[in-house]
């Protein structure tokens, strides 16, 4: 009783409620997330919201000018047409806010009828879409900028949610792409088709797609595309959806296409350079013997047909043939020795065996630039491992370098020193000095950049490709000047790892 | 003694320094080695010599270096260049100077039996 006789003892508080629909309506509509208001078919405006007046710091009287004047004509036909169906409808307009700043906002509007079912006005709420907009811009700008075009596919479904701009990437007319696994595989380039099951084998695995292939356009024209993105699955666990980004990367396979050309033609070059100027060294180192060859047997033909014979001359003439035969043959060995062994990195190298061949074959052409060769090789070197022939091209393009760096120097001796000796840390040095024209301290770094070169008929590829051979022996290969003229090229690699533990060596340390 | 003429061979590879002069004397030539053009310039040979087998790439002072020098020096030796770098492109260069001749090593007997001939010709 005493709950009841308290409930209905104040009749002010029974009254409350109804009275209350009004301001607790509009305390509601104040409340929303949006822009509210109410219009009539006119194109008037009888309500707006709090957050209507505050966003636009106008009252809904002049309603029109808190709308973009382009998008106006938009609105009211929404609102007319919504009266006049007695559908909803939608838009999208620009609202100038209190501030002058116009952000995007998606209206839907709603058509109210009286109790007859008449249509009378319509309510609609607008809000904010202007970071939707910006981040659609964007996508569209990065779409745009990378020349990607994203596409977001339901495998199973095969549904087309291709883009006209994804379709254009595969040359094919906006809509005409049926969506279908077998289409797809159709437009791809055949040879490129496993790369892309495999591909999406590894997707099936990680959910990352990533592939690279070639498409052939209707037109026959073959472009490269580049897709990237995310795999999806379904409760059984099989691909459903693949959403990710397509781009055409023909301009960039066609440059690294171009750049690997240009590599093995540089590689070519360097190899035919090095091999023409061995080869003329080959020749001369083979002339020499053989000319005294011919020689002494033209010589030795003719005591043998004197009368009387003379058969003591011949007979030295004799020796020296078979001597100059052992020559020839002995150039032939080196050059078997320079040449013979395989392509490996692991050979275990005797550098000053190594110095002394190519020595061998360089001596005529250093000779002919009136170099004077000193040799100082340490008599206990350790041993190193590495490509003997790689380091032997090092060695060849030191020795020449030097030698051309003196080519134009007269007024001192042409002097070329070359020195092994046990580094620091275990490792073995070889330098070549000489009195050329130097460098220039700030050409330092240069020195070693491909292309780079102070000769006129120089490629300047022989110093980076010496110093990334040195690199991949885990050594180092430095330039630096001479106290007197010239310069010193020195490089300087690990030894080989049982050099390392030699307890001979480690002893002569201790 | 001799009316035989004096051939000088300059060149630095032993081989040639060793075959050639006996060749020489074959064909009824007197004949020297040098080592080098400096050792030949030092020489008494210098004044006597009727024709030079002169190598081109030497260590020091070159084949054209002597030839040079030896123009310089007027003293007119008929010279045959005897080269083991096969360049064709130096051989006009050589003749241009003044050489007689441009051997190739390895020659033939022949060849050089021509050259030499020419060469004491002039």
């Amino acid at each position: 009783m005493m709950d009841f006789s308290d409930h209905h003892g104040h009749p002010d508080e029974m009254s409350r409620p109804k009275e209350a629909i009004i301001p607790e309506h509009d305390s509601v509509v104040d409340a929303l997330p949006g822009l509210v208001w109410t219009a009539l078919p006119d194109g008037q405006v009888d309500f707006v919201n709090h957050q209507w007046r505050e966003y636009t710091g106008l009252s809904g009287d002049a309603w029109q000018m808190a709308i973009q004047p382009e998008d106006l004509p938009r609105l009211l036909e929404c609102v007319r047409s919504s009266i006049s169906s007695g559908n909803p409808c939608e838009a999208e307009v620009r609202m100038r806010r209190f501030d002058g700043e116009f952000r995007w906002f998606a209206v839907r509007a709603n058509p109210i009828a009286d109790a007859s079912g008449t249509v009378v006005k319509c309510c609609g709420l607008n809000w904010d879409i202007e970071d939707r907009k910006r981040g659609e811009e964007l996508l569209d700008l990065a779409q745009k900028a990378a020349r990607a075009m994203a596409f977001d596919w339901y495998i199973q479904r095969q549904i087309n949610t291709w883009s006209p701009e994804q379709e254009a990437l595969y040359g094919l007319p906006p809509g005409t792409f049926d969506g279908t696994y077998e289409s797809w595989k159709n437009l791809v380039h055949p040879d490129d088709w496993p790369g892309v099951v495999t591909s999406l084998k590894h997707a099936q695995e990680t959910g990352n797609i990533s592939a690279e292939y070639r498409v052939v356009w209707p037109d026959g024209s073959v472009h490269w595309l580049a897709a990237n993105g995310l795999m999806f699955f379904d409760d059984q666990g099989r691909p459903f959806r693949m959403v990710g980004f397509t781009a055409d990367v023909t301009r960039r396979k066609q440059i690294e296409e171009e750049l690997r050309r240009a590599r093995s033609e540089l590689a070519h070059v360097a190899r035919v350079m090095s091999l023409g100027a061995l080869t003329a060294s080959i020749a001369h180192e083979v002339n020499q013997p053989l000319s005294g060859i011919i020689t002494n047997a033209s010589t030795c033909m003719r005591m043998l047909e004197a009368d009387p014979p003379n058969v003591e001359g011949a007979r030295e003439t004799v020796r020296r043939t078979i001597r100059d035969g052992h020559r020839a043959s002995d150039v032939i060995t080196r050059l078997r020795a320079l040449f013979s062994k395989k392509n490996t990195a692991t050979d275990v190298v005797e550098l000053n065996q190594a110095t002394r061949e190519v020595i061998a074959l360089t001596l005529s052409e250093l000779q002919s630039n009136r170099v004077i060769l000193k040799t100082e090789l340490a008599g206990d070197l350790p041993l190193v491992s590495g490509d003997r022939i790689q380091l032997q091209q090092v060695i060849l393009n030191l020795l020449r370098n030097a030698s051309d760096a003196m080519s134009s120097v007269d007024d001192r001796p042409r002097q070329l020193l070359i020195r092994t000796e046990p580094d620091a840390d275990d490792g073995v040095r070889l330098s070549v000095q000489d009195t050329g024209m130097g460098f220039e301290l700030e050409n330092m770094n240069k020195l070693f950049e491909a292309f780079y070169t102070t000769k006129k008929d120089g490629m300047g590829i022989g110093l980076s490709v010496s110093r990334s051979i040195i690199a991949n022996h885990r050594g180092r290969l430095w330039a630096s000047m001479n106290d007197g003229p010239g310069a010193t090229f020195s490089f300087s690699i690990p030894c080989h790892e049982t050099a390392r533990t030699d307890p001979k060596r480690a002893a002569r340390n201790g | 003694m001799s009316t035989r003429p004096l051939i000088s061979v300059v060149d630095d590879d032993e081989s040639v320094r060793e075959s050639l002069p006996d060749l020489l004397n074959e064909f009824g030539f007197d004949a020297q080695a040098f080592s080098s053009a400096e050792e030949f310039l030092a020489s008494d040979s210098l004044s006597q010599t009727s024709c030079l087998l002169l190598d081109v790439a030497m260590p020091g002072m070159t084949g054209p270096d002597l030839q040079r020098e030896l123009t310089v020096r007027r003293q007119k030796i008929p010279i045959v260049f005897i080269t083991a770098h096969h360049d064709e492109a130096v051989r006009p260069h050589l003749l241009a100077q003044g050489a007689v001749e441009c051997l190739f090593k390895p020659f033939t007997e022949t060849d050089l039996l021509d050259a030499l001939n020419t060469a004491l010709r002039i």
